[in-house]
């Protein structure tokens, strides 16, 4: 003997779905823009340790001096474009964009000089400062996108919860 | 020291390039390489404990001629593939104009032997 089943408000639930697919790339996308500035206040606050010394005539090294982290300081974190790619929204977060500064009368580019100082060059010894925010805020700017994505879901199903 | 990292170094100090492990050497004459272990990483859950502990570090190869780029890059990547398997990046490739020397550095995260810690 077969037992029947039903279930009501599937209308309710599909047009629920339908929302959340309709509208889940502006959702995450609100929810990396989040994630993204966590991690760009963690790369400015970790700049700020930059170690630094004086220029001291020619050695075979050196730390960045105080004008170089001036300029790194000065200069713009900033959050790239997002770009979609299937179902994922992806950006980066540096200084790729930051332009040029003044350096003893010379004008330099900004990631350049980022660059030096985070990877190290011959001379200099690196100070990984964007690498350690990003491992520091990792887990901080991953739950800020989750709590976002989680947020935004949970109005759309109360939006359509009287309809179930 | 994660037994990882300790087998990575033991790999590239048997290659061609001559690698110094923690250490940075000042203007490197010809092909030289650094390795070193440069900050804990890992997850963190509720109670404050890490799971999935693990460290970042960064291997940095200096040489003089583009030519050698390719050679570099397939003795180091094959030795990451092999000991941290898709666990590196290539993080910078840049020229330094005034040592006229190429600088190629890669990031890599091996897993931490010890056992989950307060």
């Amino acid at each position: 003997m077969a037992m029947e089943m039903s279930a009501e408000g599937l209308d309710g639930i599909g047009e629920m779905l339908g929302a959340l697919e309709e509208q889940a790339e502006g959702v995450a996308a609100r929810g990396l823009y989040e994630g993204a500035g966590i991690m760009a206040s963690a790369i400015v606050q970790a700049a700020q340790g930059i170690q630094t010394e004086k220029f001291q005539g020619k050695r075979d090294s050196r730390k960045p001096s105080p004008e170089e982290k001036e300029i790194v300081l000065g200069a713009a974190v900033g959050i790239a474009k997002f770009e979609k790619n299937g179902s994922e929204v992806n950006t980066s977060v540096g200084y790729q964009n930051a332009g040029y500064a003044e350096l003893a009368g010379k004008m330099v580019a900004v990631p350049k000089v980022v660059n030096a100082i985070n990877s190290g060059t011959s001379f200099m010894k690196k100070q990984p400062f964007v690498r350690k925010a990003r491992t520091k805020a990792t887990a901080k700017a991953t739950a800020a996108i989750r709590q976002s994505i989680e947020a935004a879901f949970d109005e759309i199903g109360r939006k359509y919860q009287g309809s179930t | 020291m994660p037994s990882e990292y300790e087998a990575l170094v033991a790999a590239l100090k048997l290659t061609d390039i001559p690698f110094a492990e923690n250490a940075w050497k000042t203007r490197p004459e010809g092909v030289y390489g650094v390795v070193s272990l440069e900050m804990e990483d890992g997850d963190l859950i509720g109670d404050g404990r890490k799971v999935d502990r693990s460290w970042e570090g960064s291997v940095d190869v200096f040489f003089l001629r583009i030519a050698q780029r390719d050679e570099m890059m397939n003795t180091v990547e094959e030795i990451l593939d092999e000991i941290c398997g898709g666990s590196w990046e290539l993080n910078s490739f840049t020229h330094e104009q005034a040592a006229g020397l190429f600088h190629i550095e890669w990031v890599f995260r091996v897993m931490d032997d010890a056992e989950d810690q307060e």
